[in-house]
């Protein structure tokens, strides 16, 4: 399963399970593409195993929380207007 | 007339390496963390710039880091010797820069050398560039560290050269901070914003050093003709593929595109030039790209933000302090020179001036604090002109001696600011809002002569024969140099 990960403003005890919520996730694939982002709907669960996807978690100024999350996509969303 | 200068990144490292002031690594580096510890790394051991033959993944490209991080490197830039001294180099730029602005000059495409390779379209892809995760923790790959962004005005001429850090969303985006303050900021949200249109820009990649000086310099001068000024002769300059911006011929990488209005997206956080990661992921200004060009084995430019010393506090603190300098002059304020400490993340800045009337400092501190320069700093030391402004040592001594803690600090609590201080809570920095203050280190005009503390130096408490006396026989003495 492919590895991401996100930036969470508040405190990791505060993150939202299991709720579908739009967040900005990064490929941690390497190569070129490594750290590319996207808009994603997605559901998280600090379950490591519970979704398909594993989810690394930074805080604000960039802490890597060490223990990683599970993440189902459930679609990509795109911010930028169409034609832009 | 010319001055001697280096057109492009690739004569001016020439110079660096006969300087012995940077190195060739040839080793591969990964462009994943790797590349921006090195330069890291060099800048904290005040070390040589790096020129990166080998990037993991990307072997079309090559990348220089720390090209102007030290005092060094930017007399080297001017084409003086690299131990020229501070004052000498700020006298240099001083002269240069008080003559008549020159235009820029337009040249073809086919003579240029930032258009030997151009990709367009789906082609224009930013992923293909070598962008590097510069710290650990950063919200993004940082494409544009060593960098400036040209833009213009909705209804006037006006070009902007600005140093607005960009980082690599995807292949297409790019997210960053632009300021209200700053010049770009005023033309986008005051004209572009309202109207909801994009606004072109071209990013320049590894500029030659004057343009990246010009570039971060706060002059009212557009940065085009300040760089024909720091030059001597006119910066040659081509037209981008998609805009009618122009972009100086000799870069290294241009990316062209938009900024869209009334969208944003989250940058950050990033090792910021105030030595710390400051900001939160804030909602940030977005480029869309739509066409790159390029030099043939193009050179990434990597500045690594961080505690001092890298380009960013060097040069801000260069320029800011010398155009501060011209201002005040402008004024008729009677200074004796403008020092800001690179040291001081250009957050202190040290004025010298003749105390000839009363609360003169705080006349100073009103003058800077309220121009187009004062939102970049904070503090203010304001020395008599017997204090030498590039000797910490003395503006020490002169901070804790002269300085009344009741009547010499002057504090402006509602002032404009940037949202990097470290200091400030998270509210303030959102909406830009500091304190700002004077530390008056002069003694009182109205103290009569025989009250006034006499400081006692060898320079100060001697006959003068006495002085030449004892430099005379230093060495007789039996003390060395």
């Amino acid at each position: 399963m492919a590895e991401w990960d996100t930036f969470i403003l508040n405190d990791f005890k505060d993150l939202i399970e299991d709720e579908p919520e739009v967040a900005i996730i990064r490929d941690l694939t390497p190569g070129r593409g490594k750290y590319r982002s996207t808009y994603a709907r997605i559901k998280v669960s600090k379950d490591p195993k519970k979704y398909p996807e594993t989810l690394w978690v930074r805080l604000g100024k960039g802490q890597l929380v060490e223990t990683p999350c599970s993440m189902s996509i459930l679609e990509f969303v795109s911010v930028i207007p169409k034609g832009m | 007339m010319a001055y001697k200068y280096y057109k492009d990144n690739r004569t001016y490292f020439d110079a660096l390496l006969k300087a012995g002031d940077g190195i060739v690594v040839k080793e591969e580096v990964d462009w994943d963390l790797e590349m921006g510890a090195i330069v890291r790394r060099t800048c904290e051991k005040k070390g040589p710039a790096a020129y990166f033959k080998k990037i993991k993944e990307y072997p079309d490209f090559e990348a220089i880091g720390a090209p102007l991080a030290t005092y060094r490197r930017l007399a080297i830039s001017f084409g003086l010797p690299p131990t020229t001294p501070i004052p000498e180099i700020s006298a240099e730029y001083l002269r240069r820069t008080n003559s008549k602005p020159i235009k820029p000059k337009i040249i073809d495409k086919k003579d240029a050398p930032c258009k030997e390779i151009v990709w367009l379209g789906d082609d224009a892809n930013l992923l293909n560039l070598p962008a590097p995760m510069v710290h650990d923790g950063d919200g993004g790959r940082y494409i544009c560290t060593w960098h400036f962004v040209v833009a213009k005005d909705l209804d006037t001429d006006f070009v902007n050269w600005g140093m607005y850090r960009q980082m690599l969303f995807d292949e297409k985006t790019m997210v960053g901070p632009v300021l209200a303050f700053s010049d770009m900021g005023k033309m986008f949200y005051n004209k572009y914003v309202p109207k909801n249109l994009p606004m072109p820009f071209a990013t320049v990649i590894n500029p030659d050093p004057l343009s990246a000086i010009a570039s971060s310099a706060p002059s009212p001068i557009a940065e085009t003709d300040f760089t024909g000024q720091l030059m001597g002769e006119a910066v040659e300059v081509v037209k981008c593929e998609t805009s009618d911006l122009c972009v100086p011929a000799h870069a290294e990488i241009i990316i062209e595109g938009e900024v869209i209005p009334n969208v944003t997206i989250l940058e950050g956080p990033f090792g910021e030039y105030t030595g710390y990661r400051v900001t939160p992921r804030d909602p940030r200004a977005v480029y869309r790209v739509k066409a790159i060009t390029m030099r043939k084995k193009a050179i990434m430019g990597v500045s690594n933000m961080g505690i001092p010393t890298d380009e960013g506090q060097l040069l801000r603190s260069f320029s800011l302090s010398l155009e501060m300098e011209r201002m005040l002059r402008d004024q008729g304020i009677p200074v004796t020179g403008v020092y800001m400490l690179p040291e001081s993340t250009h957050h202190l800045v040290v004025v010298g001036v003749k105390p000839i009337y009363a609360n003169i400092a705080t006349q100073i501190g009103q003058l800077v604090y309220g121009s187009k320069l004062g939102p970049w700093f904070h503090m203010v030391l304001v020395v008599d002109d017997k204090t030498d402004i590039y000797n910490k040592d003395e503006i020490i001594h002169a901070l804790s001696t002269k300085c009344n803690p009741n009547t010499g600090i002057r504090i402006e609590s509602h002032a404009v600011g940037s949202p990097f201080y470290p200091f400030a809570s998270l509210e303030d920095r959102i909406y830009g809002r500091v304190g700002k203050v004077v530390f008056d280190c002069t003694f009182p005009t109205d103290w009569q002569t025989a009250v006034i503390p006499i400081k006692v130096s060898f320079n100060n408490v001697y006959p003068r024969a006495i002085q030449e006396k004892v430099i005379a026989k230093w060495k007789q003495y039996g003390f060395s140099e």
